[in-house]
């Protein structure tokens, strides 16, 4: 390695690949430390993959919780010998963690949703959480780079705080499926309007890349490049810039200021060899996830910053968010024998609910806040073991001919809803350093805090009375195991893999942790372009934002490197 | 409910390929295991449960995902054992006029990979399959004075039979919860085949130039369907 560079970005997912990919283009020379190993979608991306052909039929297991084909490598709920801890007294916390070049981009639901003008002004909308120092007009412009460099399906609607994007940005939607169709007469009937899925992944070819060809999951990451993750999409162009370097097995921990206060580089510890380096750069980029990053800045103690790294005002860690979930599926006879179709499409569903509720928030109409957006599930996919389950809720279990019977009308009638929704933050949902435990470098790892509100558990609550009612509008059986108690319906914090807010951007250094540019208020060349940012953690899943933030703050860093104000 | 329609006659014969054989022996004798006839004998031992890649016997969690090996931990199941797996899978999905019985697929087979697995939900049900497979065998025994093999295919579906429903004999809740358990394991494990797909309709896992969504047969169907739901 040739230090010191302009910049050294720590993480390589959504923000980390997208600020490389900036930053090269603007000419600097960057150094990517991605702490898995590297990872080629290319040749390690299983493509039309059976069941058969994988343990276990591909089920999920503690070794890869998302199932065997999912693409995360070396992580999931739980890395070995990289802990982190649950506070006494809090509800639980779950932190998805992989050990690969591009992150969680390589494995994500690719759901690419734009927040809308009142999801940047919370408070001034009902007097909770806080303002963004942006607007959604500020933010517009790179929200239609990003669609147009990544690809996003979609529609222009005119919904709510549900932007439209600019002609050309986007991709056209695929048809809905068989299921999606019937479910879209059952919402539209209770008054709710459906809308066409943004989903990155490619219905046309772009920038060299094939469109999808509506087969193989895209959890298991995508060989011919036609949806979106860093490693396909972001660090080919930057690699080809000349201007790259990546090392993997880095995991930063720590980072190191000069006599002036200003970020010299970072430290890191090599995961294969347990050697440790430090490493120089102009400018720090942390991009390791929204936990992740305040770790780094939580372990960067010094005389300057005994509490952590621009933790004067305690605020590193504190606004943990994450999306609220909940779910519930049911078994529609009306989709029994229907004659057998390839539902494979793209794979993500092809379209979904936006928040149909602001007008009854604005009378306070709702017991609560915030609102959701519906994600479904169903129609003909790939049979997996969870056939046996849907099989099996019948008194006299059928056998033979009988069975297969069964197994024919049953397999593709059931329709799953998942409710993603926002969470206000509150002073109870925070990380901090656990005092005592420390992962096998001897590294301080996170303590997790959490408590979820009333605002969120009375959205749970709704998303499944609302579930409930489209089961019942279509004819449909709901599956048992449901909850209407929104407490028990709720998703456990870190579930939905939304982590946002530790590091957030603000208006001052007495609000924030960074200012609208995600440049540090105590250390002015040290940025932070992940999640972490978040100010809010609207019912958008936020990788879209992610990714058009880190643009923006990457645009902002070139901008000073090239005047000489770093 | 059918009847079979083609009993059993034919011993089973593993459907597992040499390279799964080599593994799962070189996995058993790592482990010290002889084979499954002792664990037939004793009671069933829940092992613990294994640890996100802590275990030897999982496969870790960075598996070659293009082209999988097999799965690294021992078999459990003796040679007798899977006889009778094989004749309960066929009792479950025997061959039909245009789709192969569960045993030519290697059901049993992979009944004997799951339970033999080193994962929570996994060794939660070994106890349930072992015991349901001893009781099986003894009960075959009681009623008719030979092996489940070899009982008459009739007195064979009986038993079986028996199964299917929720007993009021609470003798027999456990045998039931096995054969749920097990009906389910070979629902899961048929329907997962490329003869499975066939059978069930899924015509998926092809590439397409374009989607084409809904067929007008699909869409006509869908249409009624939703009149009689006044949609």
């Amino acid at each position: 390695m040739s230090d010191p560079y302009d910049v050294i970005i720590v993480g390589s997912g959504a923000g980390g690949g997208m600020s490389a990919y900036a930053l090269t283009q603007a000419g600097l020379k960057v150094l990517v430390l991605e702490a898995g190993r590297n990872y080629d979608p290319s040749s390690e991306t299983p493509m039309f993959n059976l069941p058969s052909e994988a343990p276990l039929r591909g089920s999920s297991t503690p070794d890869k919780p998302f199932g065997f084909y999912d693409a995360t490598v070396d992580g999931g709920w739980e890395v070995k010998g990289e802990p982190y801890t649950i506070a006494e007294g809090s509800e639980p916390f779950m932190w998805w963690r992989p050990r690969m070049l591009g992150g969680r981009t390589n494995h994500w639901g690719r759901i690419s949703l734009r927040f809308g003008p009142l999801d940047f002004k919370p408070r001034s909308r009902d007097g909770l959480g806080q303002d963004w120092p942006i607007t959604y007009e500020e933010l517009a412009p790179w929200y239609d780079r990003v669609e147009r460099l990544i690809g996003v399906t979609g529609r222009a609607q005119g919904l709510e705080n549900t932007p439209d994007s600019p002609e050309g940005c986007l991709q056209p939607p695929p048809t809905p499926r068989a299921y999606e169709a019937f479910v879209t007469r059952g919402f539209n009937s209770l008054g709710i309007p459906v809308a066409a899925m943004h989903a990155a992944v490619l219905t046309q070819p772009l920038n060299g890349r094939a469109a999808c060809f509506y087969a193989t999951a895209c959890g298991r990451g995508c060989s011919i490049r036609a949806n979106f993750q860093s490693t396909t999409v972001l660090f080919p162009p930057a690699m080809a810039t000349g201007n790259l370097e990546i090392r993997a097995n880095a995991l930063v921990y720590q980072v190191d200021l000069d006599r002036t206060g200003k970020a010299k580089g970072v430290t890191f510890v090599d995961r294969v060899s347990g050697e440790h380096h430090s490493v120089s750069a102009r400018s720090v980029v942390l991009a390791a996830g929204a936990c992740e990053s305040a770790r780094i800045l939580l372990n960067s103690k010094s005389a300057a910053f005994p509490d952590g790294l621009c933790n004067t005002h305690g605020m590193v860690g504190r606004y943990l968010m994450d999306s609220v979930g909940a779910s519930a599926s049911g078994q529609f006879p009306a989709l029994e024998n229907l004659p057998p179709t390839n539902d494979d499409g793209i794979s993500v569903g092809h379209i979904y609910v936006p928040w149909w509720g602001y007008h009854l928030q604005a009378r306070k109409a709702l017991p609560f806040p915030r609102g959701y957006h519906i994600e479904m599930g169903g129609g003909r996919g790939m049979p997996s073991m969870s056939l046996g389950a849907m099989l099996s809720r019948q008194e006299a279990l059928s056998v033979g001919d009988a069975l297969r019977e069964d197994a024919r009308r049953i397999y593709g009638s059931y329709i799953g809803f998942a409710g993603r929704g926002e969470m206000i933050p509150n002073e109870d949902c925070y990380t901090d350093l656990d005092p005592e435990v420390k992962d096998k470098w001897g590294i301080p790892v996170l303590r997790f805090h959490w408590k979820w509100s009333e605002h969120e558990t009375q959205q749970a609550a709704h998303m499944v009375k609302t579930f409930l009612e489209v089961i019942d509008r279509l004819g449909g059986t709901p599956t048992p195991g449901y909850q209407t108690d929104g407490k028990k319906a709720i998703s456990r914090g870190g579930e939905i893999i939304h982590e946002v807010g530790t590091v957030r951007m603000g208006h001052s250094p007495e609000d924030s942790v960074v200012n609208a540019f995600g440049q540090s208020w105590a250390v002015s060349n040290l940025f932070v372009t992940d999640g972490a940012v978040l100010v809010s953690s609207p019912d958008k899943n936020p990788t879209l934002s992610i990714l058009a933030l880190a643009w923006r703050s990457a645009d902002h860093l070139a901008g000073l490197a090239r005047r000489g104000e770093l | 409910m059918s009847a079979l329609k083609t009993p059993s006659s034919e011993p089973y014969v593993s459907r597992i390929d040499r390279r799964t054989t080599l593994a799962w022996l070189g996995g058993a004798a790592a482990a010290g295991l002889a084979g499954g006839a002792e664990i037939l004998a004793g009671p069933v031992a829940a092992a613990p449960a294994v640890v996100a890649g802590q275990d030897r016997h999982g496969y870790g969690a960075d598996p070659k995902l293009t082209r999988p090996q097999p799965p690294p931990w021992p078999r459990i199941l003796s040679k007798a054992e899977l006889q009778t797996a094989a004749l309960v899978c066929d009792f479950i999905l025997p061959a039909s006029s245009d789709a192969p019985s569960a045993s030519s697929l290697g059901v049993p087979d992979f009944i004997d990979e799951w339970i033999s697995a080193p994962y929570p939900d996994q060794l939660r049900d070994r106890p349930v399959i072992l015991d349901g497979l001893r009781w099986l065998e003894t009960e075959a025994l009681r009623r008719y004075q030979t092996d489940l093999f070899n009982a008459p295919p009739g007195e064979r579906s009986a038993l079986l039979t028996g199964l299917t429903t929720k007993p009021s004999d609470p003798a027999l809740a456990a045998p039931h919860t096995f054969f749920r358990t097990f009906r389910s394991l070979t629902i899961g494990a048929y329907y997962t085949t490329k003869p499975g797909f066939r059978d069930v309709g899924y015509h998926g896992n092809v590439a397409l130039a374009s989607y084409p969504g809904p067929s007008d047969a699909v869409k006509a169907h869908l249409d009624s369907e939703l009149k009689k739901l006044g949609l």
